[in-house]
């Protein structure tokens, strides 16, 4: 097996999104002491995990050990004491911990991993479900990515009068495969989206702004692909009706994915002009710097995956083309 | 241009304007309807009203095989501009139509509190309808299944100056002084038409010649 360069790209994006994948599901969730407050009083949650840090340890006596940064008494096992509750000083866990309201403690009632690194970040209202965010933020930016890929093509095989038929047709074709490979990530991000929606709004579909802004994507990008079947041209004549399309259709897809999000009022975060984690009409974000740093990463490795599934489809693309010169 | 000397063409429109004014009475009697439902109304009238008519601007050309003899005869700019032209008059014509029609038959529930906004934002609606249809028309000059080709292009690309419009109308309906409320829609409505009309101007040149 030769070691092309497209076949380490290959493998360089395979592994790097089993990586975030694996990282963005096995990062244990955690929120802060205020959490456990606000938790218990909101939604009568007892208990919430929150990330500790070893400060005094001391044994009080068994079954009980106190802990410097916020005293609360923990009533653990003394299985998990003995054997897995960390002593040495500066050492983090993360441990579910419940509030006692009528002596204002916080208690330890069980310790869930040791030494975890970095830590999801608890956002109230989702939970577990907020992982979705590393998967179907980054599916809409790459969406974005790719139809402004396939539109810039566009606008260079219309701009490039001298070049020769062969690069013309390279443009075109990869005109096509990104907004074949954006239509892709569209859908996923529906789908992984509509999803969410099920858990944390109840229904897959609820025509909120931003669902009736992808419909419409979904829409136009399909007409792309059923405008180019139906012309009955040449390929060349084709090829520029496609991208004189592909240009004035993306006209209008900064407006539904930015503009209109922002000024209807949405369950989206960031619809109406409200403050938002990630997304809002400032401009500024107030997320967990983890988050943050997660999110990216995932963004990172999508533009990747991106890159790799746009240069495949073009390679397919021109294989048929080849196919039918030779028929 | 030739749509002005077969005038059945822009009485077929008005006349499927008036059908789909009859078929919401029919569909809707005796029925109070809110502001919101009648922008929503008037708006399909008006956009499949304006499906049928510019669909014929180039389809036509082809059609008729007249399409070669303009390519000989007339630069694409000049080409554009007068089918632009005429597109959107024709469009601000169906409009006007459409308002009589509606004050007509729906005289208690369409009542335009906001004239001058009212049609604004009308205008502005029916300018940019007529320029993307004007270009997409082109593109899908030598299509097969041309008739049904142009709404599902058309659809998307306009939902933007949809929405905003719907929206206009629906608060031009409700009360008076908006524009403080319709700013917003005015603003998309305004830069969807300047870009269209200006990608079109520049993109139409490709699509026309062979």
């Amino acid at each position: 097996m030769k070691f092309t360069r497209s076949r380490i790209f290959h493998f360089v994006v395979g592994i790097a999104l089993a990586v975030v994948t694996f990282i963005s599901f096995s990062t244990p969730m955690a929120g802060s002491f205020e959490d456990v407050v606000n938790f218990k009083m909101n939604s009568g949650l007892s208990k919430v995990p929150v990330k500790c840090t070893v400060v005094r340890p001391s044994f009080d006596s068994i079954g009980k050990k106190f802990f410097g940064s916020r005293d609360f008494t923990g009533r653990v096992m003394p299985v998990s004491i003995a054997g897995v509750l960390p002593s040495g000083e500066g050492s983090t866990f993360v441990a579910d911990i419940s509030y006692d309201a009528g002596h204002a403690e916080y208690h330890l009632e069980k310790v869930v991993r040791l030494d975890p690194g970095m830590t999801f970040p608890l956002i109230p209202g989702l939970g577990e479900l907020g992982r979705n965010m590393l998967f179907h933020v980054p599916m809409s930016m790459v969406a974005f990515l790719a139809f402004l890929m396939g539109t810039i093509n566009s606008i260079l095989y219309l701009a490039k009068k001298k070049s020769t038929p062969e690069q013309k047709m390279l443009l075109d074709q990869k005109a096509r495969a990104a907004s074949a490979v954006g239509l892709l990530f569209t859908l996923l991000s529906t789908v992984t989206g509509s999803i969410w929606a099920k858990f944390s709004w109840g229904t897959f579909w609820n025509w909120d702004p931003r669902e009736v802004d992808i419909f419409i994507l979904l829409l136009i990008y399909a007409a792309y692909f059923i405008l180019r079947s139906l012309l009955e041209e040449s390929e060349e004549k084709k090829a520029r009706i496609a991208a004189v399309y592909n240009i004035i259709a993306f006209a209008s897809v900064p407006l539904l994915m930015f503009v209109l999000p922002r000024i209807a009022q949405s369950l989206h975060p960031g619809g109406g002009g409200a403050e938002a984690p990630v997304i809002n009409a400032n401009g500024k974000t107030h997320t967990d710097p983890t988050l943050l740093g997660m999110l990216w990463t995932n963004v990172f490795v999508f533009v990747l995956l991106y890159f790799w599934l746009a240069d495949l489809t073009r390679r397919v693309l021109g294989l048929a083309e080849h196919e039918e010169e030779d028929i | 241009m030739v749509e002005f000397r077969t005038r059945y063409g822009v009485s077929a429109v008005v006349m499927f304007l008036l059908v789909t004014v009859a078929v919401i009475l029919f569909s809707a009697p005796n029925e109070q309807l809110a502001p919101s439902l009648m922008s929503a109304f008037f708006w399909i009238a008006l956009f499949f009203g304006a499906m049928t008519g510019l669909a014929r601007s180039f389809i036509s050309e082809e059609e008729r095989g007249t399409g070669l003899l303009l390519r000989l005869y007339a630069p694409a700019d000049s080409v554009y501009i007068g089918k632009l032209v005429f597109n959107v008059m024709m469009m601000l014509g169906l409009a006007i139509a459409a308002i009589l029609f509606f004050l007509f038959f729906f005289t208690r529930d369409f009542s335009v509190q906001d004239w001058p906004m009212f049609l604004l934002q009308l205008g502005l609606g029916a300018a940019g309808i007529a320029s993307v249809s004007t270009i997409l028309s082109a593109l899908i000059g030598r299509a097969a299944q041309k008739g049904a080709l142009l709404p599902v292009i058309a659809l998307p690309v306009l939902t933007p100056l949809i929405i905003a419009t719907t929206d206009a109308t629906r608060i031009t309906l409700e009360h008076a002084n908006t524009w403080q409320d319709i700013r917003g829609d005015i603003i998309i409505l305004f830069s969807f038409d300047l870009v269209m009309a200006l990608f079109s101007y520049v993109l139409f040149e490709f699509i026309w010649k062979d």
